[in-house]
């Protein structure tokens, strides 16, 4: 301690916690605000590519993405899992991948052609996904992964993605939520004009939750930016040995 | 590169985390703990996840501490309009910031005033530091 007369100060000092509202904060002068009509590809169908904001309802709580008045339908096990997790022991944390749907607060891109969209995302550890869109089937035998595999259609103007394969490994928000390798999850994308995109997410996992939940959101497309190299790895030990509840014996 | 006289106030006083906390920013650093600092910079780590500023902070009994403060990542301060070339070794800055919970010299910077008057948002929304200081 540096052993001064400090001042106390009666008024609060308002300290907002940083990460997600510093990096959400730098993307509100960027976001679109076009209605025109949503742009498509020569085929007809949809051209949902562009760089889009993250929705915060996917971040810290992903309770915050359900109707209102809903609860997250967590089997017992997995309350008592959420409820014990720590911070530092948080995937994202430490530079792991967020897996299906939880966002950074960072953007996405979406890169569309005929047969495959990407969605490439800054923030994280700079991941991407791969729709396939050629009519394939998900293979027989996958190796459980973060993302899964995922195929995609279209019902009318709306995407709809089917992914399954996933581990157990990604936490569903800040908030800890857990899934199984039996979660089966299945997004549906509208472009609802030229600067807006609605999607829903269901989950359907019997492993950790009672029945199928639905999570919405919504993303504003972004201009005037790209999406920017992040190495998350790079400098994150220096992050890590000042969390709270670390190994004490290092 | 004369280090300054620390003015060191603490904003004590709960506030109510809002929803926006981010939950390792919880578990580094202790919102309800805000101080206003001042200090020579001394080096710039422009690096992901967190750029990283180090000021030299002189306190009255002369002894002189290096403080740690975190910003945001690049590219969020990017997108805010700064750039790796913001302040110079030796540059005098005032930072309004929040102490890490270990209490080591570690704070997340909220605020950075550089020594043209400018005051920098480090992206938050953060209130401005108390008045009275």
């Amino acid at each position: 301690m540096l052993g001064l007369t400090v001042a106390c100060i009666s008024a609060t000092a308002q300290v907002q916690p940083e990460g997600g509202g510093q990096a959400l904060a730098a993307l509100v002068h960027l976001q679109s605000k076009s209605t025109a009509a949503p742009p498509r590809l020569s085929d007809g169908k949809p051209d949902l590519s562009g760089i889009w904001g993250p929705d915060v309802h996917f971040m810290y709580d992903i309770s915050s993405a359900l109707k209102p008045g809903e609860a997250l339908p967590l089997q017992p096990w997995a309350l008592k899992v959420t409820r014990e997790r720590m911070s530092k022991d948080d995937p994202e944390a430490n530079c792991l991948p967020l897996g299906v749907p939880r966002m950074s607060p960072y953007p996405w891109k979406i890169v569309q052609t005929g047969s495959l969209i990407l969605l490439l995302h800054e923030g994280n550890m700079h991941s991407y996904r791969q729709i396939f869109m050629d009519g394939r089937g998900h293979p027989k035998d996958m190796d459980p992964t973060w993302f899964g595999d995922s195929i995609g259609k279209w019902d009318g103007d709306v995407l709809v993605v089917d992914t399954v394969g996933f581990n157990d490994k990604a936490w569903f928000d800040s908030a800890a939520h857990p899934h199984t390798e039996k979660m089966h999850v299945t997004e549906r994308y509208r472009r609802v004009d030229f600067g807006h995109m609605d999607f829903d997410v269901t989950i359907d996992d019997p492993g950790a939750y009672t029945r199928p939940f639905t999570l919405y959101g919504h993303s504003h497309l972004l201009e005037h930016t790209e999406i920017m190299e992040y190495v998350c790895v790079e400098d994150r030990q220096q992050d890590l040995v000042h969390i709270v509840g670390k190994d004490a014996r290092k | 590169m004369r280090a300054v006289n620390l003015r060191l106030i603490a904003g004590l006083g709960l506030l109510a985390i809002p929803l926006l906390a981010h939950h390792s920013f919880q578990a580094e650093f202790d919102a309800g703990n805000a101080v206003t600092i001042t200090g020579v910079v001394t080096k710039l780590e422009w690096t992901n996840p967190h750029a990283h500023f180090y000021i030299d902070v002189k306190g009255p009994d002369g002894k002189v501490e290096n403080w740690n403060l975190e910003l945001a990542s690049p590219n969020v301060l990017r997108r805010l309009g700064w750039s790796r070339e913001i302040f110079k070794i030796g540059d005098t800055v005032t930072v309004f910031c929040a102490r890490a919970k270990d209490g080591s010299n570690l704070a997340s910077a909220r605020t950075v005033m550089l020594p043209d008057g400018r005051k920098m948002s480090a992206g938050s929304l953060a209130d401005d530091p108390p008045s009275g200081k």
